[in-house]
């Protein structure tokens, strides 16, 4: 579990999705609507989280620093006050749909069906950014130069604009839903806002960092009530970081000149698959 | 954004009243909007502080500076 959720959080095919339709098909003894289980989830994502810290350490280190001259100084000087003035903005959003529906969402955790037809959905959502975005180049007439080339006609994840954070930031919310990727949607958005797929990437993961590092550090101490193989669950949640980062590293590095259309793809052929599997499971 | 005085006490009050919420999810007084009824609610209060900070964050750009 901890492998598959931290090979599948960063990849835009959501890990919630998989962690509640794997188990299922594969009949493993993991009883979904057990109150450990999405504290599991949680200590999983805090092994994520704690990936993307150490991905990005210098820049985080000059995040806060940025963030706390801005707020001293009332002003944004530089690109790094500036990305860390967005990402609290993107980060605000998502804190409040979190904390405001989360028993609400927390009810469909369990249903497989729904996590595979959300999974679909999810699928449809990746193929839909790339279509917008092709449209995007082709106005911009770009069609006949390399991917390299095409994807340098684009912004840097500091310009981006202030309430496109926000809007990219509260589609984290959809991510709650499993089977909706969290990065999925948002390097989409960052992609409607302008952004290089390499930016929307990068923006994705450092907007998503303090939300799964919040969400995870109340939950926490829940699981350690619970009566729970803590041990285990440690070790699984070392592991979903140790994939995290390989998969984050993977992805900045395919973002240069690839698009979300893989993703897409895999997302509805896996849901449509999950649907039928779980129909016919004996 | 726009700087004026008005705006950054607004935002100063909103901030104050936020933290307010956030002690009062944090000791259990307050239990709108929870999935249970009874006892602390910390992931609202943590919620709220940060809203607080963001509010202050925004007085003090609202706030108009002195010209240099």
């Amino acid at each position: 579990m901890g492998l598959l959720q931290g090979a599948s959080e960063l990849f835009p095919v959501s890990s919630l999705g998989h962690a509640v339709i794997v188990p299922s098909l594969l009949h493993w003894s993991f009883k979904q609507s057990d109150p450990s289980f999405v504290p599991f989830l949680v200590l999983l994502h805090l092994g994520t989280a704690t990936a993307l810290l150490v991905l990005y350490r210098d820049q985080w280190v000059a995040i806060v620093r940025g963030f706390i001259t801005a707020a001293i100084r009332g002003q944004m000087k530089t690109d790094t006050e500036r990305l860390a003035m967005l990402l609290l903005v993107g980060t605000i959003p998502a804190a409040i749909l979190g904390v405001f529906l989360e028993s609400r969402i927390k009810s469909l955790f369990a249903s497989p069906y729904l996590a595979a037809g959300f999974l679909v959905v999810n699928g449809i959502l990746m193929l839909g950014f790339e279509t917008i975005r092709r449209r995007a180049e082709r106005r911009a007439a770009l069609a006949g130069e390399s991917r390299r080339e095409q994807e340098a006609h684009f912004g840097s994840a500091e310009r981006i604009s202030f309430v496109a954070a926000a809007i990219v930031g509260a589609c984290q919310a959809l991510a709650f839903l499993p089977g909706i990727s969290r990065s999925g949607v948002t390097i989409g958005g960052g992609l409607l806002a302008g952004l290089r797929h390499e930016e929307a990437a990068r923006f994705s993961f450092l907007l998503a960092t303090p939300v799964i590092l919040g969400a995870g550090l109340v939950e926490v101490p829940g699981l350690f009530q619970s009566g729970v193989p803590v041990g285990e669950y440690l070790a699984a949640a070392v592991l979903a970081g140790v994939a995290a980062y390989a998969s984050a590293r993977f992805l900045l590095r395919y973002f240069r000149s690839g698009r979300l259309d893989p993703y897409g793809w895999y997302c509805i052929a896996a849901g449509l698959a999950s649907l039928a599997l779980l129909h016919f499971k004996p | 954004m726009t700087r004026s005085s008005s705006l950054a006490v607004a935002l100063g009050v909103i901030g104050v009243v936020f933290i307010v919420i956030a002690a009062l999810y944090a000791v259990g007084v307050l239990q709108i909007a929870t999935s249970s009824a009874s006892g602390p609610h910390y992931k609202h209060a943590i919620l709220f502080a940060v809203l607080a900070v963001a509010s202050f964050v925004g007085a003090n750009f609202a706030r108009p500076k002195a010209a240099t």
